[in-house]
């Protein structure tokens, strides 16, 4: 039912505010694949837009390539590219914890950036390469659109599968899962290329509607964080979280931006900072719990506002 | 699925598309006007926000005076002209998104040019995926013109040339000059003008003892200006921007760097670069596109360069020069308004034709574009800031106010 | 590279170490006490530099001066986000933390080009660009002063953890919580005293940098992830190696940037997971 909506949207729709449909499209995309890493498996990834860029250039390079290879041919070629680069860095990076894993992740996006800016031969540097022109049409929709659906169906399927549950054994505690018999390693290094793979098909499918790919706006910090904070707004670590996350950011970015477009950040900080504070795992805990309300297992105490506070403020 | 299930599935996917489903009515169209309206999207902000001002000031004016004189006639009908401008913070994807929205959603009529060649890329294949004809005057980076669109067109002088004119004038003075040293900004357009100094130089007998090139967002380069002053250069080039040039001239100074002659692509002719520098912008030299002391016979409302930077001192009284940006913005709108009226129409095919076989001298030079969309008829000239405060047009000869002053006096003690 | 690049390379690496450590010293203390890696020290060096720009140009106050009052500006400021925002998650996975203090990061930044406009500034004095001549290598006066401040503000900080009551009550806090809170100790206070002390020393950084480099609102970015890397590199919990961490940092990134300025982040970051991952 949902779905007849979603596809029968672009009739209804003029081209720029199909645009920003496939961009909350691809920023869920971008978000169900940081879900893996950053949701489930506990691990919270900061550099993944290395991978969106990843995905962005191979996807071109290969286009642009003596081969001319057609779009869905190159994409894949991109998240294999992406995938392998997440298992590589991953082996190395993976052994580390919290803020170091972190600023190690955001670390090699920013060194790859450089490279792609620096590579000349390969990347055109900071020139950028220009993809063959596509007509206008609902075809980016359609295509971030199936993304979307294969990142819920991934998701669905994984979660309660050996791997998912091994993720969550990782995340809550990782010595503990070890002692079970969990070799973690293998784990989260799938959980980090299957980031990666969301992200390059973003970044591919980005490259070729944009059609101009260079280093600083492929490889921006930017885009990760938008990842992350789509997560921590759905609820990381659920099925729908991501998806529903970057719609409510999508709604919230798009609103700032055409009403107060120079202030358009300031909101962004304060909405983080708002759900960190107050609503930390996401707004599907919330409906969860509205729901619970409703049904009347629960009554409804202003305590509950506050609830994360409390636990988690220092004394 | 149980309720729950269902209840929760509704939340997750119907809520959020319903609500950008609502922003999207609220958003609303853009009314259609009675008028012709320019798009653009410029850096008001951000690395390049000033000449992004001069940028918006120059189409602004040039628009204003047009409609004075009673606009653009098309058919017999005579239109008057609108831009609409949003800021994109000196960003080139924001550019991307913003000429999108322009085209989608204001549904303006045509595209100007944003500040630098970084967005100007990326403006100019979404205007080529929608058929949208865009003029840009402050893009000179040929990057853009190696792709084979058809719908940009540039009336500036490409990167390439920039600093020729800073190289001519050394050596008119100083035939025995041998050394340059060349710092470049790692983008599109300084690339180009770097690569093309070093080509130029050699080719006029001068060594590049050193030529590199630093980050976009440098905020230190006295590693490389200790390097540039190991070799003694006799000349010193900086391809960057505004900012950049501020840095470089502040940094040489206080590693005591001090060639016979220091010149950058953009920075010198902005009001903002003697403003910020005081005493220590005196003899640095400047590429530019324009200065009100060239000597052409255009077919516009100014027709000379005197005319146009005294009416537009007049208008805009908070500057103290008028630099090229603001002219070479209004020279956009000229060539618009003269392919609009040649085309008799403002069907964007048409138009795009129209500009691509304009051939006009105008108060900033020549206009006629090659199979490419570049303005390739127009020279370079050279200015520099002498002690007395001012900014003298001082090259090509033939044009200039004063006499450059070479080399570079040793620094006043402070 | 002849003798004389050389020495002057060396110089300038030495007379970046004190700014760079000075950044350094307030992120790697509340990092080191509090378990918070601050995203938002970058924004209290852009406030400290445009304190001290508006100072000077209003009231044409010498930037060097007006150190102390940003100091105290920024003190008032960094306390009262801790008490009021960052303190509320402390407890939370890092994750909270470090996006909380993103999230403000962003506001504040954005504010101040709101405010400020995007346009670039400078401080320029009588003295600027000034500088002494020795032999081969010259020395600015003013990079010469800041490291000069920078050292001092080292050593005054070093004083005050090790000699004053609330110092010795920060150090307490940041070896064992638990046993700190049991004699007595504050620790919410504590904790909004050593993120205030962090702010004042990057606002201290930012009033330096307004007179030694051209900035805009995103000058702060650059020196968060900086401090970043010297506080991995040096260890977090003494002083003197954050001191150690600023001068193999300055070093490197001179000699780098000297030969290879694109690759400058590209190096400085693989410099960093080799520290981390060895």
């Amino acid at each position: 039912m949902l779905l007849a909506v979603a596809l029968a949207l672009p009739r209804f729709q003029n081209p720029y505010q199909l645009l920003t449909f496939t961009r909350f499209l691809l920023l869920a995309a971008m978000a169900q694949g940081w879900n893996f890493i950053g949701g489930y498996a506990g691990f919270a990834a900061f550099g993944n837009v290395a991978f969106f860029g990843i995905g962005a250039y191979a996807t071109g390079l290969a286009m642009l390539s003596a081969w001319h290879v057609p779009f869905f041919p190159a994409l894949a070629f991109g998240s294999l590219v992406a995938a392998v680069t997440a298992a590589l860095v991953g082996a190395l990076v993976l052994r580390l914890k919290g803020h170091y894993f972190a600023i190690a992740t955001l670390g090699v996006a920013e060194a790859l950036r450089e490279i792609a800016d620096s590579w000349d031969d390969l990347t055109n540097g900071s020139t950028g390469l220009d993809l063959p022109i596509r007509e206008p049409g609902a075809f980016f929709y359609y295509t971030a659109l199936a993304l979307v659906v294969a990142g819920l169906v991934v998701t669905r399927l994984l979660a309660p599968s050996k791997m998912g549950l091994a993720w969550m054994a990782i995340r809550e505690d990782q010595d503990a899962a070890r002692t079970l018999g969990i070799h973690a390693t293998p784990y989260k290094v799938a959980a980090f290329a299957l980031s990666a793979v969301f992200a390059a098909l973003a970044g591919g499918v980005t490259a070729y509607q944009n059609i101009h790919v260079t280093p600083t706006d492929f490889f921006k910090l930017q885009y990760t964080l938008e990842m992350i904070i789509a997560c921590i707004i759905g609820g990381a670590g659920t099925v729908l979280g991501p998806v529903l996350g970057a719609a409510v950011y999508q709604v919230l970015s798009t609103y700032a931006w055409s009403r107060f477009i120079e202030l358009h950040p300031t909101v962004l900080g304060l909405v983080i900072i708002f759900f960190v504070i107050f609503a930390p795992r996401g707004l599907m805990q919330a409906f969860g719990a509205t729901w619970r309300m409703a049904k009347g297992e629960r009554r409804f105490r202003w305590t509950d506002l506050v609830a994360n506070v409390r636990v988690n403020r220092v004394t | 699925m149980s309720i729950a299930g269902t209840l929760r599935l509704l939340f997750g996917c119907v809520l959020p598309l319903l609500a950008a489903l609502a922003v999207g009515v609220l958003d609303g169209r853009a009314a259609a006007e009675e008028r012709i309206t320019f798009g653009a999207a410029i850096s008001t902000t951000g690395k390049t926000a000033k000449e992004g001002e001069y940028t918006r000031d120059g189409y602004q004016f040039a628009i204003d005076k047009l409609n004075e004189m009673g606009g653009v006639r098309v058919g017999g009908r005579a239109y008057k002209l609108a831009l609409k401008y949003y800021d994109d913070e000196s960003r080139s994807e924001r550019t991307a998104q913003l000429t999108e929205k322009l085209i989608n959603e204001d549904k303006v009529a045509f595209i100007l040019g944003p500040y630098g060649s970084a967005p100007t890329s990326t403006a100019a294949p979404i205007c080529e995926r929608y058929r949208v004809p865009m003029i840009e005057a402050n893009g000179a980076a040929e990057s853009i013109f190696s792709k084979g669109y058809k719908f940009t067109f540039a009336v500036l002088t490409p990167a390439k040339q920039y600093l020729r004119g800073i190289v001519d004038f050394v050596l008119a003075h100083d035939r025995g000059a041998k050394t340059v040293a060349i710092l470049g900004e790692n983008e599109p357009f300084s690339k180009e003008v770097a690569a093309g100094a070093a080509e130029y130089a050699k080719e006029k007998g001068l060594s590049v003892v050193y030529q590199q090139l630093y980050p976009s967002s440098a905020q230190d380069v006295s590693a490389l200006l200790t390097t540039v002053k190991s070799f003694r250069p006799d000349v010193v080039l900086g391809a960057g921007h505004l900012q950049d040039s501020l840095l470089i001239v502040k940094q040489a100074k206080d590693l005591g760097l001090r060639p016979k002659a220091m010149g950058f692509s953009v920075g010198p002719s902005s009001p903002e670069f003697r403003e910020s520098l005081k005493r220590d912008a005196d003899y640095v030299l400047g590429a530019t596109q324009w200065t009100p002391a060239l000597r052409y016979q255009g077919d516009d409302p100014w027709r000379t360069p005197k005319a146009f930077a005294d009416a537009f001192l007049a208008k805009n009284p908070s500057y103290s020069s008028v630099p090229y940006q603001v002219a070479e913005s209004a020279a956009a709108i000229v060539a618009f308004q003269h392919a609009i009226e040649k085309a008799g129409t403002l069907d964007p095919v048409k138009v795009r034709d129209a500009i691509a076989s304009l051939d006009i001298m105008t108060f900033f030079g020549p206009i006629k574009f090659d199979g490419r969309g570049v303005n390739v008829t127009k020279p370079m000239a050279v200015e520099q800031l002498q002690p007395d405060g001012g900014k003298y047009t001082v090259f090509p000869q033939a044009v200039a106010e004063r006499d450059g002053i070479y080399p570079m006096p040793p620094a006043p003690a402070p | 590279m002849n003798v004389a690049e050389l020495s002057q390379i060396a110089v300038n690496a030495l007379l970046l170490s004190g700014i760079l450590a000075l950044v350094a010293l307030g992120f790697s203390l509340v990092w080191g006490i509090m378990n918070i890696v601050n995203l938002a020290h970058g924004a209290f060096i852009v406030l400290g530099a445009y304190l001290t720009f508006y100072l000077h140009e209003a009231a044409g106050i010498d930037p060097f001066l007006s150190i102390p009052i940003c100091m105290v500006v920024m003190f008032a400021l960094g306390f009262a986000v801790q008490r009021a925002l960052i303190n509320q998650v402390i407890r939370a996975p890092i994750l909270a933390t470090f996006l909380l203090t993103f999230g403000l990061e962003i506001l504040l930044v954005n504010l101040v080009n709101y405010f400020c406009k995007g346009d670039t500034r400078s401080v320029t004095t009588a003295y600027t660009g000034a500088g002494i001549t020795l032999g081969y290598v010259r020395i600015p006066y003013i990079r010469l002063a800041a490291l000069l401040i920078a050292l001092a503000l080292v050593a005054a900080l070093a004083w005050f953890l090790r000699s004053t009551r609330a110092g010795r009550a920060i150090r307490a806090t940041g070896m064992d919580i638990d046993a700190a809170r049991l004699t007595g100790v504050n620790v919410p206070a504590v904790y909004a005293l050593t993120y205030g002390i962090g702010a004042a020393l990057a606002g201290a950084a930012g009033s330096l940098l307004s007179v030694m480099v051209p900035f805009d609102p995103n000058l702060g970015g650059a020196y968060t992830e900086r401090s970043f890397v010297i506080s991995v590199l040096g260890g977090l919990g003494a002083i003197g190696n954050v001191v150690l961490g600023a001068l193999l940092y300055a070093f490197v990134d001179v000699f780098v940037g000297a030969r290879l300025p694109q690759l400058s982040e590209a190096v400085t970051f693989v410099v960093l997971v080799l520290a981390l991952v060895y």
